[in-house]
């Protein structure tokens, strides 16, 4: 591709820019990226588009293609921190020592509720690690699973339990594969 | 129980979005779940409420344009700094670059690597030091003005364009090394899929040299892959061309038509006529060997203006090469000798000491269809000399030698002519006749 000059450059950007924005609103929206973040996606990827404008042919494409790949990465990073915020919520809460057994039962009880609509698999897995207090180990132990894979497997189920309170960012819009 | 974990209290919105974003303390991240255990309706709407990007998109914006000014300012000067830089001695231009900011920056860089692409066909050695210096200027990029993702994007690019100086200079170690740190760099990057086609294309063309066929063509494919998630018809044409190419050189001359075919078929003839040049080029050579001489001719014309619009030195000799093969297999052996023998002076002049065995081959070719042994023992005596004094492989010196022993006797046959010739281009796959292959 031709390189162009300022003038040109800029208007053509321009167009781009903004014919493009209602499909990048979308993407955007499908993957519930939260406003005060798609700043930092939007501008990481039309600031390559800036730099890169001579080597990219298909400007359109490419600027949409990247901006889904950053939400996606978006999410694959904010997800791990989302379960482990969950994760050590639920266990400070039923570590609290002096609660009322009443609010001990209400704990339990919603617990329950949310972990019931998950599959068999994920839910003996979380009772065992909050109902009894199992490490990765007991935990892997007990269900049968492989040490090596007891992490991946509990990450899946703490993404799914995680879904279940707060359905922000595990749509996948483009077919990427589900956690849980 | 902290009045605060009372789990029918609602969380405020602020509270709630910045749990999602990963960013509550732990207490206030513990009184949330609490809340949401309780399936709250309201909070689960509110998490999923539709988002306004009104905002990220001006301010976005706002930045893009600021860059954008600075970005137009760096690249009216870069072609003067370029010229400035090339200039000096080579010595010099590694100071004025560590020294002077003013050389530091992405457009000059590109233009550097661009300079490099461009003579990587003409003088692999002066390829070679602008990819060099191409890195230089990389590796002093203020990652704080261009990005440090950008900036590591460009770096390997740059080391990209080294390793494929280094292959057209079948410095294979050398060059796997510097792929090697394209690849590292690359996953410190932006993750662009055309910088990593990129260094797939390159790397592909790296292997198919080393005769690793299958491992080449999985990277075109994953090239080919990109192309089209992009909408890149040129990116797409490039991976098809260098598959014909490499085709070509694992003896599928029949695949290697149908590839270049379509290879050329999808780019666009403006913007890289080198590469257009470089297609056309080995289709005809191909259509050539493969006796298919009057399609080879008519391509031929077509391609013409394109040699002469690249304009380089080196495409010219390669066309009046061909012309040559084409009008040797057309048995018009008056003008072949004619074109051939031009071009070999100009190989030798220019130290080509490959290139200058195959042409003579092409030339023996065309004595012994004649008769003419006596011209092929004098050729075959000249040939020595010139290989002896470069850097050649013995085995390839001993195929020479062989062919010297033969026309010394009067018994060279074409197929011994083949046979050697077939050996020297596999033996340098690379840098022959057949080397050009887009970059």
């Amino acid at each position: 591709m031709a390189t162009l000059d300022h003038p040109e450059l800029r208007e053509s950007l321009n167009i781009l820019l903004k014919s493009s924005r209602p499909r990048l609103e979308r993407v955007l929206r499908n993957f519930e990226i939260p406003p005060e973040d798609a700043e930092d996606i939007l501008q990481d990827a039309q600031l390559t588009l800036l730099y890169k404008w001579d080597k990219i042919r298909s400007p359109e494409s490419w600027l949409i293609g990247t901006v889904k790949k950053k939400c996606i990465m978006y999410w694959r990073k904010r997800r791990g921190s989302l379960c482990e915020a969950v994760d050590t919520a639920i266990l400070d809460l039923l570590a609290v020592p002096q609660a009322p057994d009443q609010e001990k039962a209400e704990l339990t009880c919603d617990l329950n509720r949310v972990l019931s609509r998950l599959s068999t698999r994920c839910r003996s897995l979380l009772k065992l690690r909050y109902g009894l207090g199992y490490g990765p180990t007991e935990v892997a132990e007990q269900m049968g699973y492989r040490i090596s894979s007891i992490r991946k497997v509990t990450n899946r189920c703490l993404a799914a339990l995680t879904r279940q309170l707060l359905a922000v960012g595990f749509q996948q819009p483009d077919g990427e594969p589900q956690d849980g | 129980m902290d009045k605060l974990d009372e789990p029918d209290r609602h969380p405020t919105p602020g509270h709630l979005s910045a749990f999602g974003r990963g960013r509550l303390s732990r207490r206030r991240s513990r009184e949330v779940v609490r809340h949401l255990l309780t399936d709250c309706a309201t909070c689960r709407q509110a998490a999923e409420r539709i988002p306004c990007y009104g905002e990220a998109f001006h301010r976005s914006w706002l930045e893009v344009e600021r860059r954008q000014e600075s970005l137009a300012l760096e690249r009216a000067a870069a072609p003067e700094l370029l010229r400035e830089l090339l200039a000096q001695t080579g010595e010099r231009q590694w100071e004025m670059v560590a020294q002077e900011p003013r050389f530091q920056t992405w457009t000059l860089c590109e233009l550097l690597l661009d300079a490099s692409r461009d003579w990587g066909f003409q003088s692999p050695a002066r390829a070679l030091e602008l990819s060099q210096l191409g890195i230089d200027v990389a590796m002093r990029l203020d990652p704080a003005v261009y990005g440090e993702t950008r900036v590591n994007d460009l770096f390997a690019r740059a080391w990209v364009t080294l390793g494929n100086a280094q292959r057209i200079r079948s410095d294979f170690a050398a060059a796997e090394k510097s792929f090697g740190q394209a690849e590292r760099l690359l996953k410190q990057g932006t993750g662009d899929p055309l910088e990593k086609a990129h260094l797939l294309l390159h790397r592909a063309s790296f292997l198919g040299n080393q005769q690793r066929f299958s491992e080449a063509f999985r990277l075109l494919d994953r090239v080919a892959s990109i192309a089209r998630r992009c909408d890149d018809a040129q990116l797409h044409g490039k991976a098809l061309i260098t598959r014909g190419f490499l085709l070509g050189i694992a003896h599928d001359p029949e695949a290697a038509i149908r590839y270049l075919a379509a290879g050329i078929r999808k780019l666009d003839t403006v913007s890289d006529p080198r590469l257009l040049v470089a297609a056309h080029h080995n289709l005809t050579l191909y259509l050539t060997e493969s006796g298919r001489y009057r399609e080879a001719l008519g391509l031929l014309e077509n391609a013409r203006p394109l040699y002469h619009q690249v304009g380089d030195q080196m495409s010219l000799i390669r066309l009046r090469w061909l012309e040559g093969k084409i009008a040797a297999a057309l048995g018009q052996f008056l003008e072949a000798e004619e074109l051939l023998k031009g071009v070999r002076q100009e190989l030798i002049e220019r130290e080509l000491g490959f290139d200058t065995a195959l042409l003579s081959l092409d030339l023996a070719d065309v004595y012994i269809r004649q008769g003419r042994s006596a011209e092929m023992r004098r050729l075959a005596e000249e040939m020595i000399p010139i290989f002896r004094s470069r850097d050649i492989h013995r085995e390839s010196l001993a195929a020479l030698l062989t062919f010297q022993k033969a026309a010394e006797m009067e018994s060279v046959t074409l197929g011994l002519i083949r046979e050697v010739s077939g050996y020297l281009k596999e033996s340098r796959a690379a840098s022959s006749l057949r080397s050009r292959e887009p970059r």
